[in-house]
């Protein structure tokens, strides 16, 4: 019981009880561990689990603090990531087959921070295989499940980041985004997801699915523990040429501005993606609480989506189809769906690739003229219907064209913020009549996470959405 | 075989030396045809000639708060 009060707690909460000596890393991990072993059978979340190397970890961590020495906010945190981060030595799997046995030659940027702030890592958690796939299926190492119902999706392709954080068996974990990957998996499991501006977080050393479109990013409970965890992955590196050297604001200390005097863009776009009664109530009762709490909510003037959508898909498809060519050449073992996604991207005239890639300047600044004219952020649902069941999702053995249509239709308000590749949150905002999560989605000028984090941390404030756990 | 697919083969064998049946390059065709459509109409209403994948970068930071 102990132990399950502790889990239950948010990471902010552990680790500041850790850095004042309440607890140790030790419990904090034991209490992780606890509930791992009740809510791994039930959600598949973890691939592999590491608990001795843990154990080791926390008791080195309490060593130093004892020592006088901690590393950073984190310190003594267990965590788990999505098993696309390499570390050197260790087994990756990219949630594929593929790779079951492959072991890393280097260490993900995104962990070498991590581990110098101090966090233990309890394992490497489940995923679409190489991260194509935004339902949460994985045919090579078994399907992740909802923590609110182990009949639906998880979202992905973030699946076991999404699972593991809602279930409190992790107090934050690493995810990706090159459709929606953070958002959906946060949005349809009841946490915060936080897809930064493309360039602020490192992709050295992590699974590409693409190298444009790729965006690393924190899973957590509450808004407060993202903008933690974001303030110690972002931030220039040598390794990644396209990360940006913008100093990185301390986000937490940002959080408390309140929402009084923002403006923020809402409408429900059913011009751009049919929104169910429920979300579209649940995102009206968001905004309402918002507007409460003092911010001028404005009806959102949103672009066509369609240019945006597609160019991104003739970007994923032209990259992933050039990095996987040697193992589909070899016919490498790939779920169907894995496959097929990518093999357009062998007819696509590379003109058409680089186009997508020159309109993405246009593109931002059209959304910028349009949608950012006048407001601070917008806000738009995350996934616009409830959750489905993985049955209903599965592509793989019933690919009907109703299966097909919902799958393609998971990503169709998260995409086009990746070819934009301006930040984006998801925030808990409600639950829909089968008891699974919706998710809210605020979007922001490049490099404005923090004031999406504002808003978000000002609306968890108000509301208790994000303080259920699943049963 | 229609034209779309029959190029699509012509594409999978002389150019990619890759081996697909009728029915998936006709998917494919299918496929390419509207990601296609959609960046060259996109393409053609708003690109020029100076127009560089790298300005994506500079507006970014530009635009940055």
């Amino acid at each position: 019981m102990i132990n399950d009060d502790l889990a239950l707690r948010d990471l902010s909460e552990v680790a500041d009880a850790i850095a004042a000596g309440r607890i140790t890393s030790v419990q904090a991990t034991e209490a992780c561990l606890a509930r791992i072993a009740v809510w791994q059978p039930r959600t598949n979340a973890f691939l592999r689990l590491h608990k001795e190397k843990a154990l080791a970890q926390a008791r080195a961590m309490d060593k130093e603090l004892t020592a006088g020495k901690r590393r950073g906010p984190l310190h003594g945190v267990p965590m788990a990531h999505k098993d696309m981060y390499y570390r050197a030595g260790e087994v990756s799997t990219g949630g594929s087959a593929i790779r079951r046995n492959w072991v890393a030659p280097v260490t993900a940027t995104a962990l070498q921070k991590l581990d110098a702030a101090g966090v233990v890592e309890l394992g490497f958690l489940n995923m679409a295989e190489f991260a194509a796939g935004p339902t949460g299926h994985n045919v090579h190492h078994g399907h992740c499940r909802n923590p609110w119902d182990a009949k639906r999706v998880t979202g992905g392709s973030s699946s076991g980041s999404g699972a593991s954080v809602a279930a409190r068996m992790v107090y934050g974990a690493l995810g990706s985004d090159t459709g929606g990957s953070i958002r959906l998996p946060a949005s349809a499991c009841g946490v915060v997801g936080m897809k930064a501006t493309y360039g602020r977080v490192s992709r050295a050393g992590a699974v590409a699915r693409s190298w444009t479109l790729d965006h690393v990013g924190p899973l957590t409970r509450t808004v407060r523990d993202n903008a933690r965890m974001l303030a110690i992955v972002a931030g220039h590196d040598p390794d990644d040429s396209t990360t940006s050297e913008k100093p990185v604001p301390d986000y937490e200390t940002l959080l408390d501005g309140g929402v009084r005097g923002l403006r923020i863009g809402f409408s429900l776009p059913e011009a751009l993606a049919p929104v169910d009664p429920q979300i579209g109530a649940a995102l009206q009762a968001a905004a309402d609480a918002l507007g409460k709490l003092g911010a001028a909510i404005t009806p959102a003037k949103l672009p066509d989506f369609t240019a945006l959508y597609r160019s991104a898909e003739v970007i994923v498809k032209c990259e992933a189809a050039a990095m996987h060519r040697p193992w589909m050449e070899a016919d490498a073992p790939y779920a169907n769906q894995v496959r097929t996604r990518m093999e357009a991207g062998f007819f696509i005239p590379a003109t058409q690739y680089i186009d997508a890639l020159r309109l993405r300047a246009h593109f931002v600044r059209e959304f910028l003229a349009m949608a950012m004219d006048g407001v601070d952020a917008v806000m738009l649902p995350a996934i616009p219907f409830p959750v489905p069941t993985l049955e209903e999702t599965d592509v793989e053995t019933s690919g009907g064209p109703a299966t097909l249509q919902m799958v393609a239709r998971f990503t169709g308000l998260t995409r086009p913020f990746n070819t934009l590749g301006l930040p984006a949150l998801s925030v808990p905002c409600g639950f829909d009549t089968n008891g699974a999560p919706i998710g809210l989605q605020l979007i922001g000028r490049p490099f404005d996470e923090a004031l999406l984090y504002r808003i978000g941390h000002a609306y968890q404030g108000a509301t208790e959405h994000h303080k259920k756990v699943p049963v | 075989m229609d034209d779309k697919t029959r190029l699509a083969a012509g594409i999978a064998r002389q150019l990619q030396g890759l081996t697909y049946d009728d029915k998936r390059l006709t998917e494919i065709a299918a496929e390419v045809e509207v990601l296609n459509d959609a960046v060259r109409k996109a393409a053609a209403a708003r690109l020029t000639f100076d127009d560089e994948p790298a300005a994506f970068a500079s507006v970014m930071e530009r635009e940055a708060k």
